[in-house]
């Protein structure tokens, strides 16, 4: 079954983070077809996002979030919006910087880039948007 | 809130990860980790449980690696799934952390 999408709910605190992995966990059940490796990686890069909502989402705690999941027969696509003020720290060519091997953070973003095929941020009204794509060889 | 298993015999500490070792657990995963380096600074991170490890929990790892060679000792990471590999491998952290098959393993000529 393809075309399927999936939607929640949450606020921008860790603790709501699990129900995203969950979620992920049941799509990938009900579709087989998705390669594993290819559930695997889009998860990492989903979470690395609404790890950074958490993270520099503002006001800290009251940001609440919209997630849409989307499954076709040759891509996932995620659609992750918070209702944060914009988020100024986007610059799409800094997303592929790892940091080096000492530090402890800044990987995030470098990360989620790495596993997907595209990954875009865009202020729609008041809301920011975060669109993640990754595709694989039906 | 997640406890942190750790036991400490023959001079070196294991702790054993959960399933996820994401963000709302890395704060107590890198205290666990500088708690376990108080008792013996050799320290193995069993991640045979994880499935899911995210940049949080990786920034803990590298915060306990200085914590353990600050005190004289080293960290070593063990029976890695391939999660755990995959994102190591792609933010160039299996050059400082370099998985071992099974904590056995990672003792060995410690």
């Amino acid at each position: 079954m393809t075309g399927d999408h999936y939607e929640i709910d949450g606020l921008a605190v860790p603790d709501d983070m699990e129900q995203l992995h969950d979620l992920l966990e049941e799509a990938s059940a009900q579709h087989p077809h998705v390669p594993a490796a290819d559930v695997m990686m889009f998860e990492t890069a989903v979470m690395e996002l609404a790890n950074n909502v958490v993270e520099h989402g503002r006001p800290v705690g009251q940001v609440a979030w919209h997630f849409r999941l989307e499954v076709a027969a040759d891509s996932l696509t995620a659609r992750l919006a918070d209702s944060g003020e914009e988020y100024a720290g986007w610059d799409a060519a800094a997303t592929h910087d790892m940091p080096g091997e000492m530090a402890e953070s800044g990987r995030g973003l470098p990360l989620a880039s790495a596993v997907l095929d595209e990954l875009d941020y865009r202020r729609e009204g008041t809301s920011n948007v975060w669109t993640m794509v990754r595709r694989w060889q039906a | 809130m997640t406890d942190w298993q750790t036991d400490v015999s023959d001079g070196v500490a294991v702790i054993v990860c959960p399933a996820r070792v994401s963000m709302a657990v890395a704060a107590s995963f890198r205290e666990a980790i500088a708690a376990a380096a108080v008792q013996a600074p050799k320290v193995v991170v069993d991640l045979g449980p994880t499935t899911f490890i995210d940049s949080s929990g990786l920034g803990a790892l590298v915060s306990g690696l200085k914590t353990c060679r600050q005190a004289g000792g080293d960290l070593r990471i063990a029976a890695a799934g391939e999660q755990v590999r995959t994102v190591l491998k792609l933010t160039n952290l299996d050059r400082i952390l370099r998985p071992h098959d099974s904590v056995e393993d990672a003792r060995r000529d410690w």
